[in-house]
């Protein structure tokens, strides 16, 4: 080993430095702003679990789960996570024996940055003893898979659908910058550190392509420009990475913490938000995920654009993208690096001004007095059951529009030999959740109270809804100790398992559609399967469970005017019908009567099936 | 009303005076919401809508009493909408109201009916 | 040769057409899908303002066409169009060459299921207009039959003017036809009251006005300015209702033993698939285009193709049968003009 430089210095060395010196600076800024702009109660959470080791340990698998290996991209589309693992975990892996290097050659240089960078320009390693060879190897290795992730990107660029995407975003101008400053990095360092290979020494990669070079190019003046530029493309890419959508790569490293202490979302712009809006790689898989998409002309009001525009504090775009969002909640489900699309747009909504802010304090919540009905059964003594349960049935808004699916309801709580009052049989409060849809949230609020009141002093032992929207905000925002909160699909496959109901398996092909705030919103998938597939036969829409397509119907948005929410509501049908079942079974109301307007075939809620298919004697 | 020194009141007339209707915020409100005007009046919001038991809430009425300039009128009623979108639901003319309210509640009521 | 004219369907329009060709010395050939001719009408009890049987009317036009080629349970396979004619395939496996053809294809009465929250087909007290005429012939229909009927509603207005139904039309005779049924329930139970909701009553036909003064004076039907939103079953097994009364501006309740449904007008299906076989334009109504609305409503923009009844629109069926003649009388301008 020899240094080649006395002084450890070339000037090459200085668009490298300033480019990391301005993007580390830039960085170590804006995560202290980040953590400061949190409330006080998340900051102290967020450092509280930096040193519980449960969490931490958690932190570090993420960090080389999510940064490193991209599990979730591998997991969504192979190609594409190879393409993005082999980048990041390659450049890693170089960065990393780099220092290495630098530790065991030249320990006291340690402190100038650029060195492990440009370590084979400063100094040579015989490569033919074993520990020489290994770390050429090693970094000729690595070298070699951060490129051919290169290769890949470059191909996707060019051709996306072969990467299985429908859609890719449109790169801003500093995006471009970073992506093709990204692109020659390691192109240059291949070829910077091929002309120096025959004295720094080299491996398979870097001393092969020394000989081709020397071949026809044996000047050694050679070598520095191609250090410089080398040099030169490290320092464009990290200056422009604030401004593009690498920041994604630092922003991440604090994202993962933040989310593993259980911060969540409580200001438009601040903490948590910007942070995710800083982690959106742009990679743009939210944009075939996104239900509007059906139309083109919504592509631009998916998560991706929404996190652009909010960078550009473009207020007239933010408040259009976050108004016209369904909040299906998909873009969430499948962003890789866990922004929650549908929880920056509430947060945007709730920042908005009103001049009139509801108020229900002339809502009276007595006497409201329950009279648990039930029908005399003759029970079979094998018929163990929670039936000992008061249930009391909330409807919902929605289902007061589609009396089927309260009717199914009630007859199959007869049928079960359940005690049971309705709750709003004759109207009610609104469960809150579309209120805090549309980001009202102390409105919302005032509503969860009124109705928490109501159904504490009504004595039930479980709240059964019809509603998935009302279901997520009973689960969700309401404090209801001892009272257990039923979706309608998960009380009817108990009933089923405990006996009470006979059920007649049919042959008619039965396709269940995941309602948002049921499957993503809740995680209810498996229930409503088991309760479909005991009345006939299950069939699979083409997307389904996390992947389920909103019927379009949604009451999330805001400003999606009925006659747009056709095409989604068809395309949402086409994935249903796929596997062309006999019938469209569904657990909401909403999307119940919103497929039913466009539908080619029946389409039931679960209730109904069910209740089609129990005789009322059997027990 | 108004008292006068014999004890007798006199109510103020109750009769639109259209002359007197400042019409400026309805059209600000049209801009922003064409279908505002696209209401006829079936009654089919209020009949549904889970807020009029308690401050007889009635999109329909609002749009109504917006139009004749009493603006008090309307909050008052509005002041119980819970967002809850049943009117958007059996609206037969597909009118966005759950968006009407939210605009209605952003363009009026800066000054007095706060 | 005689000329022969093809009639798509076998409704009252058809059958006036047909018997009015005969009348001409024309050669008309009706294909009809069903088993059976009058259409709608013949599925009427009686018709108003008069309270003219149904029965009478069908029987008296099919009476008059018994010189014209009819197809029962026929459909069209297919149309060819040849230079200056057409080829019609029937599903019968006859095969017809015409120079004209005439769409009586009619309407269909809107689903009512479709109207999710008013429940027909899940509550037994809610039935259609349909249903109840059904009943005024036969006498059965469990919903109606061997119940106390004390208190009945109707709503106007069920899948007509409604975009969410996705027909945003009037359909025109309902609100005459819900007057003529309250007053025939009312015959029927002296004891019941009956409400009607509607959102306009649009009554401009002869003596339709007179009727609407007779339901209100003599039979003591209340007419409430108020679309149904929702109807709920209470636990006695009577239906309520909810709408607004617009007049008082109230939201209001009524429990009901019976609620009949206007379904409105729609173009049916048959209609604009045999349509689309010759790409004839269908309007943003849903119905057929007319070449023009106010001048040639009979007439199609395609050559020799004409237009009578409900197939262009909502219509009476004194406004059919008129439709009828006037197509006829067109058909028959063209032919001698050639």
């Amino acid at each position: 080993m020899r240094e080649i430089y006395l002084s450890g210095y070339n000037n090459f060395v200085l668009p490298f430095v300033i480019g990391m010196l301005f993007c580390l600076t830039w960085c170590i800024i804006g995560a202290a702003r980040i953590i400061l702009q949190l409330p006080g109660k998340d900051r102290k959470r967020f450092f509280l679990s930096l040193v519980n080791p449960k969490t931490m340990s958690k932190n570090i698998r993420d960090w080389f789960c999510d940064c490193l290996f991209h599990v979730k991209l591998w997991k969504r589309n192979k190609l594409l996570g190879y393409m993005h693992s082999s980048i990041a975990f390659g450049w890693f892996m170089l960065i990393v024996i780099g220092h290495i290097e630098v530790f065991l050659y030249t320990p006291e240089r340690v402190h100038q940055i650029w060195y492990p960078i440009f370590f084979r320009y400063f100094v040579a390693v015989t490569d033919t003893t074993m520990k020489g060879s290994f770390f050429f190897f090693l970094m000729d290795f690595f070298l070699l898979i951060v490129l051919s992730g290169i290769v890949l990107a470059i191909i996707k660029r060019a051709h996306s659908r072969l990467f299985g995407m429908r859609r890719t975003t449109q790169p801003s101008l500093p995006d471009l910058i970073g992506l093709y400053s990204l692109w020659s990095i390691f192109p240059l360092r291949l070829l910077a550190e091929g002309f120096t290979a025959d004295i720094s020494g080299g491996s398979f990669l870097t001393k092969s392509l020394n000989m081709v070079l020397h071949s026809f190019l044996s000047d050694y003046m050679n070598m520095l420009p191609t250090w410089w530029a080398y040099s030169i493309a490290l320092g464009i890419f990290m200056c422009v990475l604030p401004f593009s959508r690498y920041m994604h790569i630092p922003a991440e490293i604090l994202l993962i913490p933040l989310r593993n202490a259980g911060i969540s979302i409580s200001s438009a712009r601040r903490g948590m938000a910007s942070i995710q809006v800083y982690s959106c790689p742009s990679c743009g898989v939210c944009i075939d995920a996104c239900p509007m998409g059906a139309v083109k002309a919504n592509t631009k009001d998916s998560t991706v654009y929404l996190n652009r525009q909010l960078k550009r504090n473009n207020k007239a775009r933010i408040d259009e993208i976050s108004e016209k969002c369904l909040l299906c909640g998909k873009c969430t489900a499948v962003c890789p690096v866990g922004v929650e699309g549908d929880k920056i747009r509430i947060a945007q909504r709730a920042a908005k001004k009103y001049n009139l802010t509801p108020d229900y304090s002339n809502i009276g919540t007595d006497a409201v007095n329950f009279q648990y009905n039930k029908k005399v059964i003759q029970k079979n003594n094998n018929v163990s059951s929670s039936d000992n349960k008061k249930v009391l049935y909330f409807a919902g808004c929605m289902t007061a529009l589609t009396p089927v699916i309260m009717k199914s309801m009630v007859s199959l709580l007869e049928k079960a030999g359940a005690e049971y009052d309705v709750m709003d049989r004759d109207g009610g409060i609104c469960c809150g959740r579309p209120m805090m849809m549309a980001g009202r949230i102390g409105p919302a609020r005032q509503m969860i109270e009124k109705n928490t009141r109501i159904i504490k002093e009504s004595g039930a032992g479980i709240l059964l809804l019809s509603c998935p929207i009302c279901y997520r905000i009973f689960k969700e925002n309401y404090k209801l100790e001892g009272i257990e909160i039923l979706h309608h699909t998960q009380y009817i496959e108990r009933m089923i398992n405990e006996g009470r109901l006979d059920i007649d398996r049919s042959d008619s092909r039965l396709v269940y559609h995941d309602p948002c705030e049921l499957g993503r919103g809740c995680g209810v998938y498996q229930s409503p399967r088991n309760v479909v597939s005991r009345a006939g036969v299950l069939v699979e829409a083409s997307k389904n469970g996390k992947e389920s397509i909103c019927c379009g119907g949604s009451i999330g948005s805001i400003s999606l005017g009925f006659d747009k929410r056709r095409p989604l509501t068809e395309n949402a049908l086409a994935s249903l019908t796929a596997d062309s079942p006999d019938i469209i079974v569904t657990a909401c109301p909403l999307c119940r009567s919103t497929f039913s307007r466009y539908a080619d075939r029946p389409v039931n809620d679960i209730a109904e099936i069910v209740d089609k298919a129990t005789s009322a004697d059997k027990r | 009303m108004m008292e006068n020194i014999f004890g007798f009141s006199i109510s103020p007339s109750s009769a639109i005076n259209m002359d007197k209707v400042d019409r400026a915020l309805f059209e600000e409100l049209c801009r922003v919401e064409p279908d505002a005007v696209r209401c006829m009046a079936c009654g089919s919001c209020s009949a549904t809508c889970p807020a009029a038991a308690f401050s007889g809430m009635s999109i329909r009425k609002v749009l109504l009493c917006l139009q004749r300039g009493k603006e008090k009128e309307a909050f008052r009623m509005m002041s119980n909408c819970m967002l809850c979108g049943k009117c958007t639901m059996v609206c037969p003319r597909g009118i966005n109201t759950r968006r009407l309210v939210l605009s209605i509640s952003r363009i009026y009521g800066k000054e007095d009916t706060k | 040769m005689k000329e022969i004219v093809v009639i798509i369907g076998g409704g009252i329009a058809g059958l006036e057409a047909a018997s009015k060709l005969l009348d001409l010395g024309y050669s008309p050939i009706i294909v009809e899908k069903s088993g059976r001719l009058g259409g709608h009408v013949a599925r009427w009890n009686r018709l108003f303002p008069d309270m003219t049987p149904a029965a009478d009317i069908v029987s008296e036009l099919t009476e008059r066409t018994k010189g014209a080629n009819i197809f029962l349970n026929t459909e069209i396979s297919f149309i060819n169009r040849l230079r200056d004619s057409y080829n019609i395939k029937l599903s019968n496996g006859i095969s017809i060459n015409t120079s004209y053809i005439l769409f009586t294809t009619g309407f269909s009465l809107f689903e009512a299921e479709k109207k999710e929250e008013y429940g027909y087909g899940v509550y037994d007290q809610v039935i259609t207009n349909g249903d109840l005429e059904q009943w005024f012939n036969t006498g059965e229909d469990h919903r109606i039959s061997g119940k106390e009927i004390g208190h009945i509603g109707f709503v106007h207005c069920v899948g007509s003017r409604d975009e969410k139904a996705r027909n945003s039309q009037c359909s025109k005779v309902c609100c005459i036809t819900a007057i003529k049924q309250a007053i025939e329930l009312k015959e029927k139970f002296p004891d019941a009251e009956i409400w009607c909701f509607y959102m306009d009553l649009r009554l401009f036909g002869k003596k339709f006005e007179d009727f609407y003064t007779k339901a209100q004076r003599d039979y003591g039907i209340h007419f409430i300015r108020g679309r149904v939103s929702e109807v709920s079953e209470n636990i006695e097994g009577k239906v309520i209702v909810k709408a607004e009364d617009t007049l008082a501006g109230k939201p209001i309740k009524i429990t009901l033993d019976l609620l009949v449904l206007m379904s409105g007008m729609v173009c049916s299906q048959d209609s604009t698939k045999t349509a689309g076989m010759l790409s004839l334009p269908v309007d943003s109504d849903g119905f057929l285009k007319s070449s023009d609305n106010v001048m040639h409503i009979t007439s199609s923009p395609k050559n020799g193709i004409f237009y009578a009844g409900a197939c262009t629109g909502p219509k009476t069926v004194p406004e059919t049968l008129a439709e009828a003649r006037s197509a006829v009388l067109e058909i028959h301008s063209h032919i001698s003009r050639k």
